[in-house]
């Protein structure tokens, strides 16, 4: 009799332990599911420190230096992108016009104003993943020795499929599209955090098809 | 087993998966660098030379060779490995062309930026080394010598790639910014007697 009381105790011990083990198993599992996950919707959405934004542009300017973040970094590493250093300039990226709409290849565009001051800048249109777009034109973007510039100093591109007299850069694609801009030698760096957006061009959406 | 005790016992595996998660998210955000052959030096491993500086293929619609690039830049690269000599960059620097280096590490880091405008007397001299090859140098060259002309560089890795940057301003100045990336020596140091 006592040795049955036993064998049956000792089952339910034993059950107990499995249980117990098995959730162990299953809290690690979840917590490297939901870690991994976590990583992947960050890395993918751009969380990280130290972004500046003005109007629709925004840059990471402490990709420049030694100042980069992990998750900037882990970023960076994982699209193969090249930021520029800090002493070579700041790039900005528009995903968005000024009004905050995201940018579509199937409007047309006027981007115009001013830039801060810079040694050249450059303009590019990009698909979201930063690849060229390619066009007959074969044209992807301006420099500023290339603009054509008003009595004032300021400039205006328009961003078209039609063919347009002045600065024209050709839409092709119907879907999103990004504009890039670089400013190389500019008087602010990594240690300017606050770019005000006047000093940005804006971007302004045109006929829509 | 009460209804509180399973409670409580539900909120420590709570906690513990969201500790497990909490290290998992910051082991793999570190590690991403790592393990990302994709990345930057990867990239650049994959199309230049193991010594010397290479043009880097021009960026055009379906053939960038990383993403983002801006397509006004001639741009090249030299890879460095600093385990047996230090690497000297040489280059003439010609008028007011903009002209701009970084200096990577494996992980994409830049641990140090330069344009033309930092050239000395029309070019640029740069002695990339490590800590200890600095001691070495410095502990050989003798007081009374003048100063060196060069920029010693201590690079924080071993090995890493220096990009070198060349603005066409018109795309018929492409010819000529790739000409002057191309100006541009990367050369193992041979020791000093």
């Amino acid at each position: 009799m006592d040795a049955l009381v036993e064998k049956h105790f000792s089952e339910n011990r034993l059950r107990e332990r499995v249980a117990l083990i098995g959730k162990f198993l299953l809290a690690g599992l979840a917590g490297l599911l939901i870690g991994l996950g976590v990583t992947f919707a960050a890395l993918r959405h751009g969380v990280g420190f130290g972004a500046v934004k003005a109007g629709p542009w925004t840059a990471w300017p402490k990709a420049g230096g030694d100042a980069i973040d992990p998750y900037l970094r882990a970023r960076l590493t994982r699209s193969g992108e090249i930021p520029l250093g800090a002493s070579e300039g700041v790039g900005f990226i528009a995903e968005n016009d000024s009004a905050g709409a995201r940018l579509d290849g199937a409007c047309d565009y006027t981007v115009s104003g001013q830039t801060p001051q810079a040694r050249y800048w450059t303009l590019t249109v990009m698909t979201p993943e930063g690849r060229l777009i390619a066009n007959p034109a074969g044209r992807n973007g301006f420099t500023s020795s290339e603009i054509l510039r008003s009595a004032d100093g300021g400039f205006a591109i328009a961003l078209s499929h039609n063919a347009r007299p002045g600065n024209w850069l050709p839409l092709t694609y119907r879907k999103d599209f990004i504009l890039a801009l670089r400013l190389y030698e500019t008087e602010f760096s990594a240690g300017a955090l606050a770019f005000d957006p006047a000093n940005l061009p804006v971007i302004v959406k045109g006929f829509c098809r | 087993m009460s209804g509180l005790d399973r409670f409580l016992a539900a909120i420590l595996w709570c906690l513990a998966v969201l500790c497990v998660a909490g290290l998992v998210h910051i082991l793999a955000v570190f590690n991403v660098p790592k393990f990302e052959r994709n990345g930057a030096f990867g990239r650049i491993a994959a199309l230049t030379k193991a010594s010397g500086l290479t043009l880097l293929p021009r960026v055009a619609p379906g053939a960038e060779w990383a993403p983002f690039s801006d397509p006004a830049l001639a741009q090249g690269a030299c890879r460095f490995d600093l385990t047996h000599s230090p690497m000297r960059l040489r280059g003439e620097i010609d008028g007011d062309r903009m002209l701009t280096l970084s200096f990577r590490t494996p992980a994409g880091d830049i641990f140090y930026s330069m344009t033309d405008r930092a050239a000395q007397r029309g070019a640029i001299d740069v002695l990339l080394l490590t800590a200890d090859q600095l001691e070495t140098l410095e502990a050989e060259t003798d007081e009374d010598e003048p100063a060196p002309q060069e920029l010693r560089l201590v690079a924080p890795t071993t090995k890493g790639f220096v990009l070198v940057n060349a603005l066409a301003a018109f795309p018929s100045g492409r010819l000529e910014a790739e000409q002057r990336v191309k100006a541009i020596s990367c050369e193992a140091e041979t020791a000093a007697q």
